[in-house]
């Protein structure tokens, strides 16, 4: 999804809209909410089935969005930083109703669970960062991952984001991918490991810790 | 029956970024499989740990996913034939939920359009021909 790092708001209409939102203009609130609770609805609505509800987590998602307007990067697309407080306010909402478990952090074993890294013999106190590092990590790969998709966009390879999309979004197996979208293994091996490596060459380049990104050295 | 779940499937089930059927079968599968809560709990735990997933990276940042204007093109059918193949299967495969929202949200508003330009029109014969509207004697 194209992102909205250009900093001049007049070409983007977004950035326009919250720098008058920051003003206290109440015009540009009324659009905002026009623009964006359809899709917010219907994200909301998908999982709760009822109206009331849904619209109930939508107006707290529009009151998240104003709270949290002095965070808000305007780099970021608008629409990914709403649907995520809707999630966000989703979340709370299915916990509230008994839904959706709270998770705990361990496996109850009494150990530290089995996150460990494979093979790295590392614990938890020795990686665990700041969010802004783990930002940075995150900011890093994705741009890497972004301009993959955007080569393939423009070549048309619409069958590489398939295959990519299916193992590291989906979780679905080398073979299963082939099935899919007919492709044999051994080319979805292929394209698995010229996707990792370019990723690994950015992680190195970077100087970011590969240890974080266990995926980048699977098979 | 005891169902398979991908750590990716439940690094998004913890992002709240599944597709809503997929969400709702990891809910029922969680009141009775343990093993289940186990291997959530280990992702949350990576996670908190610090340790990424690219799964989680592409879904959270949507690096895939068309633009509104985009998926407009597609509801309407003129994207060339590759690009709308690629988009359905971002929305049914994939199952992209933010995606899946936004389409809704454009059909919707395309109905009604549909609906208002129908009103409009109606109005339209209705002012202009009820001058020669007349009881009968």
């Amino acid at each position: 999804m194209a992102d909205s790092s250009n900093s001049d708001p007049r070409a983007n209409p977004d950035q326009l809209l919250v720098q008058e939102i920051r003003q206290g203009k109440p015009d540009a609130w009324t659009n905002l909410i026009a623009q964006y609770e359809g899709r917010l609805l219907a994200f909301v609505e998908s999982r709760l089935r009822r109206r009331a509800a849904s619209e109930d987590v939508v107006q707290e998602t529009f009151i998240g969005f104003l709270t949290s307007l002095p965070n808000y990067d305007t780099r970021r697309p608008l629409e990914s930083w709403l649907f995520s407080i809707a999630a966000h306010k989703l979340t709370d909402y299915l916990r509230r109703e008994g839904r959706r478990p709270a998770i705990p952090l361990s496996t109850g074993d009494g150990s530290d669970g089995n996150w460990e890294l494979v093979g790295k013999g590392r614990g938890a106190s020795s990686i665990a960062r700041s969010g802004e590092r783990k930002g940075l990590e995150a900011e890093a790969i994705a741009d890497g991952i972004q301009q993959q998709i955007e080569r393939w966009q423009k070549a048309g390879d619409w069958k590489k984001i398939q295959c990519m999309e299916l193992l590291f979004v989906v979780g679905v197996g080398n073979k299963q991918v082939a099935e899919k979208i007919d492709l044999s293994e051994q080319q979805v091996a292929n394209f698995k490991f010229d996707f990792l490596e370019r990723l690994r060459k950015i992680v190195r380049s970077q100087r970011l810790s590969e240890d974080v990104f266990p995926e980048l050295h699977e098979a | 029956m005891s169902q398979h779940f991908s750590d990716a499937d439940l690094e998004a089930y913890l992002d709240e970024s599944l597709s809503s059927d997929r969400m709702a079968d990891v809910e029922a599968a969680l009141r009775d499989e343990s093993g289940l809560a186990d291997q959530l709990a280990t992702i949350a735990g990576r996670r908190d740990a610090g340790v990424h997933s690219l799964g989680a990276i592409w879904r959270r940042q949507r690096l895939s996913c068309p633009t509104r204007e985009q998926l407009g093109s597609f509801l309407l059918g003129v994207l060339d034939p590759d690009h709308s193949a690629y988009l359905q299967f971002h929305i049914d495969e994939i199952g992209c939920r933010y995606c899946n929202a936004s389409l809704e949200d454009l059909r919707e508003q395309s109905a009604q359009a549909a609906a208002t330009d129908t009103q409009t029109r109606r109005r339209k014969y209705f002012q202009s021909s009820a001058g020669y509207l007349s009881a009968d004697d």
